[in-house]
């Protein structure tokens, strides 16, 4: 049957291109990395690199940097989270409601994510400065000191997560915006008829019912902090010393800066070995979609 | 829902207050960009009383790389996004319309790969082998290396506009005895414009604000805006002025750009995460 040959026709090849550019950017950089993190490449050395079996990862293990950067990023993961999540479910919930204009406010709420994140950095840092810095100046109304925002690590962190907010708030708001879009009116409907309070329906409707798109969002949020760098790199350079650096700064302070190429390899194949567990979560959720 | 009254206030409260978030901070930088260096180093800060200037901005393009850099920009934004396009296209096409067929596994398990994993850890390896192959400092290299970390994002937004095509329309080609390639052409991509479009400015978009691997992957020669306008902080004098300006004029564009394409965006930014 030479029609039904036709409905079947192999399709690979179409996507051929595809594989061939992930294979140069992404496999083969992977499997190399993986192979580097196992040489001693450094600037200092200029003999052929040898084979240094696990001696970087020992030496990854027992450099006191890299837990202190994994614990910042932790701490900016998790604080990050909970301000985000909650304040982009705020946004949604009133952009939910479908007031007039909420077209023309979801528009100017998204602008930020749209935005240079280097660009932001900079402008951030303007505003976060000590002495000349809006931010401050605003603050000093209700009696607070020039805060040094940049120069120590909990006020640093702290900024460096606002002005990630900045950014992802809207992105947040955005994917649940589009998850409470998805709920059958019928079921408030229906709620409100057995005289159920607002926070009942919350509680019992919207949230179990968001509950998947949430999940995403946090898996979204963990791979993007473990992914934080321009604004990072704008605001404080991971400074002052390591104190709000992450591990992927880390890695690319080790590799580009200490030109310990190696040592950064072995850092970049933990860094792999952390998302596992979100990647294989990620490529189970995108397959349940089917 | 009924919405009160007292709901409605406190919903514009907050909506005119976050939109006054979102703003300040793009005000800020365009209004110190036309600031004397007086107006800008002086407490409290002027919002409106001042003299305009384009001092900053003269000083910013009398710099002798700018017009290299800016062209640089414009150049690698378009040509990986082009061919994000096409790549992603054809693979776009190929899940949407196949439920498996050879290869598309290993497809998806790299195209999650670059979602998941940090750039760094894989720049690492890419600055080692483009300098081992003589590519560093080159534009083609950067073109390749963004298209391919924005070619996931791009596959998986087209998808989901494949996917609003009715397949009805190939089955009818199909049974007139249609080839891929020529269904591709003649029934998908011509419905799919919009979409295509979409991806097209949402791909550009990652591409004109990409950082990590230009400031890994470019010298002198290569150099992108974003390098450029970070470069301006490891100076220690710290001049607000035509940083002010360098920050505005790699935004101007967004703005622009996104006013026109607001309706497109929304699907783009969620890509990858929405359910389908």
């Amino acid at each position: 049957m030479p029609k039904r040959m036709k409905l079947t026709r192999p399709i690979g090849q179409f996507t051929v291109g595809a594989w061939v550019l992930l294979a140069v950017t992404v496999l083969i950089p992977i499997f190399y990395g993986i192979y580097i993190s196992f040489l001693d490449i450094k600037l200092s050395s200029f003999l052929p690199p040898q084979f240094v079996g696990f001696d970087n990862y020992v030496a990854a293990f027992k450099a006191p940097e890299t837990w202190a950067t994994l614990k910042i990023t932790l701490i900016m993961m998790v604080v990050g989270m909970l301000v985000q999540i909650p304040l982009g479910m705020a946004l949604a919930l009133v952009l939910h409601r479908n007031l007039k204009g909420s077209k023309i406010f979801s528009s100017i709420l998204i602008t930020p994510m749209l935005l240079t994140p280097v660009a932001v950095g900079l402008t951030f840092r303007f505003m976060f400065d000590t002495d000349l810095g809006i931010i401050n100046w605003v603050l000093g109304f209700v009696g607070v000191e020039n805060i040094n925002w940049l120069g120590q690590q909990s006020t640093g962190i702290f900024a460096i997560i606002l002005v990630d907010s900045w950014q992802s708030v809207p992105f947040v708001m955005l994917l649940l915006v589009a998850a409470l879009g998805s709920i059958s009116p019928q079921l408030y409907e229906a709620a409100s008829i057995d005289g159920a309070t607002a926070r009942q329906t919350f509680l019992k409707i919207t949230l179990p019912l968001i509950t998947p798109t949430l999940l995403v969002v946090v898996m979204i949020k963990i791979m993007d902090f473990l992914k934080l760098f321009d604004t990072l790199f704008m605001l404080t350079r991971g400074g002052p010393g390591n104190e709000t650096t992450t591990l992927g700064l880390w890695t690319y302070k080790t590799g580009f800066v200490f030109l310990e190429f190696s040592r950064a390899a072995a850092l970049g194949v933990l860094i792999m070995i952390i998302t596992a567990p979100v990647y294989f979560l990620w490529r189970r959720s995108t397959k349940e979609n089917k | 829902m009924k919405v009160t009254k007292k709901e409605k206030f406190s919903s514009y409260f907050v909506l005119i207050f976050a939109s006054f978030l979102a703003l300040f901070p793009l005000f800020w930088a365009f209004s110190t960009s036309i600031k004397d260096r007086v107006d800008t180093y002086t407490l409290p800060p002027k919002f409106f009383n001042f003299t305009p200037t384009l001092k900053n901005y003269t000083s910013l393009f009398s710099i002798d790389a700018f017009p290299k850099i800016y062209l640089n920009t414009i150049f690698v934004t378009a040509m990986s996004t082009l061919i994000v396009l096409v790549l992603g296209a054809l693979s776009a096409y190929a899940i949407a319309r196949r439920p498996s067929f050879k290869g598309r596994s290993s497809l998806e398990a790299l195209m999650i790969a670059v979602r998941a994993l940090p750039g760094i850890v894989l720049l690492l390896p890419l600055y080692k082998l483009s300098s081992f192959f003589g590519l560093y400092d080159s534009l083609w290299a950067l073109i390749l290396i963004y298209a391919g970390f924005n070619l996931p994002f791009a596959i998986w937004l087209l998808t989901s506009f494949f996917r609003q095509i009715p397949i009805e329309l190939e089955e009818a080609a199909r049974v007139d005895g249609a080839s891929n390639t020529r269904m591709f052409v003649k029934i998908l991509l011509p419905l799919a414009m919009p979409g295509i479009v979409a991806t097209g400015v949402f791909i550009a978009l990652l591409s004109w604000n990409e950082f990590l691997i230009p400031v890994i992957m470019a010298g002198e020669n290569s150099k992108t805006l974003p390098v450029f306008v970070a470069g301006f902080i490891s100076n220690r004098t710290l001049d607000w002025g035509p940083m002010a300006a360098a920050a505005t004029i790699s935004l101007v564009p967004i703005v622009i750009f996104t006013i026109f394409i607001q309706k497109y965006l929304v699907a783009g930014l969620s890509s990858g995460a929405v359910k389908e």
